[in-house]
């Protein structure tokens, strides 16, 4: 008597999951969803629907200042990726494999402060930092400031992987005769291979979206594409932000998924009965 | 003899922790040597001080007559097979095995012999192009030996190889290992805390104990001629009881009886005498036993263990020992309750001062 009641308050519960699952997906990805379907809208205004067309695509492919900011964007985020990835990972390798230094425990600490901290104080931060030392505002500021956000980002997935890693490997490399730089180069390093790349990618992800830290220390003529975009619809809304949005969603998707199936170390073969 | 690692007054301390203590020992050219202990009693400090992964705070290392105390691991002629095995999992069967000859840059033609031959040697051939996770673990233990038997080491170690296993494969790997030692002629020095895997193994056993080498001997020795009290307990089992020396060669014990013991301790010392529970016999309180130390007691307990039958005796003197009887035919059962006899030979019961 009591088994049917409770199967169907389960069956109940199972369908109010099924359904409250629906609704959030349906919140996350309508909105995204409009912005992509109304980027091939033939329109100038969004409110609109005007047939299908690759208008405003050809007219971004066009846009010299849009397509500068591109340029930059690519740029910005290439070299800081490059940069903070390796700074990262020797702070990784620094906190995890060398137990006893003075001001590690500092170090630490100051090293997730950026990724705590609000965008706009760091920006702030570094722009007075810019002004004081009377270093003017370009390509470079840009640069610098995502190197210095980005480092404890690589770091943190960096050091995760190296956590999980068996530091008897290392020993067993320098029992087999391999000194320090061979025991690092062929033991450790592809061992943390996907971490770094998995940081990497965050880096160059987290870079291409940048907003705020960008806006605040950019330089005239070295606007990236977020701030470009950002600016553009202060004045006026076409569906060319669409068709921009489209392309910047895309270019992180794919790197999100890049980074995701990278740290997830797909064992090739792994006999999954070996214990 | 040749000695193959020298061990001279080796201390390591971890902050204000002594992890080994003033360690002096000589190992022999093709001896199996095993460091036996509880865990945290410096074993395996002292391994990978030989090893060199650790570095002694004072002390000297000699391998082959060459001080090696502050050389780098990669500058010594000692290999190890780690206890987690800590094979590379990037690499295959084969290129993990040939990981050492690689770093000594051996020619590729030779490296690649060598490398079959050791595999062969641990019985892993066709495993060659696996990846450590497609192995078993008595297969990734094998790897682990043929790693750092190909590379020709003076001296083999190995941290509690046979740890992860489970016990019919341990057992198996036990015999395999000695056979392997004695193929090769290699120095071996073996860390466990496994006390049988010492005794059947080992041409001769360190025992130590918080960082103190507390006896060196053949597995005999240590078994029958325990050092201390520790030694006696820690292999095997043991029964105690605390008495004085009354005359020479003569315990008290419990101011109830005087027995003959091996010991060569000055009158009015206090001893613990030590004795095995398969060295002590059973009879009739009515029997008269000669030549043998004869006390009187009181059946409390029997334990049936298939093989054996164990019984607790309460002596006159208000000790309880153990004894242990073969389960055979000929002889009596005992019930709790009855009053016995026990009987040792004096030469099987030591007076330890320590």
């Amino acid at each position: 008597m009591n088994v049917p009641t409770h199967a169907a308050a389960s069956r109940n519960a199972d369908r109010a999951l099924s359904v409250h699952g629906v609704v959030v997906f349906l919140f996350l990805y309508v909105p995204i969803l409009l912005l992509v379907v109304f980027s091939f809208s033939d329109a100038s205004n969004l409110s609109v629907w005007g047939g299908w067309s690759l208008r405003w695509y050809r007219k971004m492919f066009t846009n010299d200042p849009l397509l500068r900011s591109m340029r930059n964007s690519v740029v910005v985020a290439l070299v800081s990726t490059g940069i903070s990835t390796v700074l990262g990972t020797a702070a990784a390798l620094a906190l995890e494999r060398y137990r006893r230094w003075l001001g590690k425990r500092t170090f630490d600490a100051l090293l997730y402060l950026p990724v705590i901290i609000p965008d706009v104080t760091m920006g702030v931060m570094l722009l007075m930092w810019f002004t004081t030392i009377n270093w003017s505002l370009s390509l470079t500021t840009i640069i610098l400031s995502h190197i210095a956000f980005n480092i404890s980002f690589v770091a943190i997935v960096v050091r995760a992987r190296l956590a999980n890693l068996d530091p008897s490997l290392e020993e067993a490399a320098a029992d087999l005769y391999a000194d320090r730089w061979q025991a690092f180069r062929r033991v450790t390093l592809p061992l943390i291979m996907p971490g770094i790349v998995g940081g990497a990618l965050l880096a160059l992800t987290l870079s291409l979206d940048d907003v705020v830290i960008t806006s605040l220390v950019q330089g005239p003529g070295s606007t990236t594409l977020p701030v470009f975009v950002f600016g553009l619809i202060k004045r006026q809304v076409t569906p060319e932000i669409n068709a921009v949005s489209t392309v910047m969603l895309l270019a992180s998707m794919v790197l999100v998924f890049g980074s995701l199936a990278f740290q997830r170390e797909p064992r090739a073969g792994a006999n999954p009965e070996a214990p | 003899m040749t000695v193959a690692v020298g061990l001279h007054a080796v201390t390591k301390r971890f902050g204000d922790v002594v992890a080994v203590d003033a360690v002096d020992l000589e190992i022999a050219d093709g001896e199996f040597f095993s460091l036996l202990g509880p865990s945290g009693c410096g074993k395996t400090t002292t391994l990978r001080m030989i090893a060199g992964l650790e570095f002694p705070t004072e002390g000297s290392i000699r391998i082959f007559d060459e001080e090696v105390a502050l050389a780098p691991p990669n500058k010594r002629p000692v290999n190890t097979v780690f206890q987690s095995y800590a094979l590379f999992p990037h690499m295959t069967v084969a290129e993990n095995v040939g990981f050492g000859l690689a770093m000594r840059k051996v020619p590729d033609a030779e490296l690649r012999r060598r490398v079959g031959e050791a595999i062969e040697l641990v019985r892993l051939g066709g495993m060659e192009n696996r990846r450590p996770t497609q192995l078993s673990g008595g297969q990734q233990q094998r790897v682990a030996l043929a790693r750092a038997l190909v590379n020709r080491p003076k001296v083999l170690l190995l941290d509690e190889p046979l740890g992860a296993l489970d016990l019919k494969l341990r057992q198996a790997m036990q015999v395999e290992l000695k056979d392997i030692q004695r193929e090769v002629g290699i120095t071996f020095v073996y860390v466990t805390h496994d006390q049988e895997e010492a005794l059947t193994m080992s041409d001769r056993i360190g025992v130590m104990d918080a960082g103190r080498l507390l006896q060196v001997g053949t597995a005999e020795d240590i078994y029958e001629r325990p050092a201390n009290r520790f030694v006696a307990d820690f292999i095997g089992e043991t029964n105690f009881l605390d008495g004085v020396i009354v005359a020479e060669g003569h315990v008290e014990i419990g101011a109830a009886h005087t027995v003959r013991a091996r010991t060569g301790a000055p009158v009015g010392t206090a001893v613990t005498l030590m004795l095995r529970p398969e060295k002590i016999q059973l009879h009739h309180p009515d029997e008269v036993v000669d030549g043998r130390n004869r006390l009187e007691g009181t059946v409390r307990h029997r334990l049936y263990f298939g093989d054996s039958l164990y019984y607790e005796i309460e002596l006159k003197s208000g000790d309880t020992i153990d004894v242990r009887v073969e389960n055979v035919p000929s002889l009596p059962r005992w019930d709790p309750g009855q009053r016995v006899a026990v009987s040792f030979h004096h030469d099987a019961a030591d007076a330890l001062t320590e």
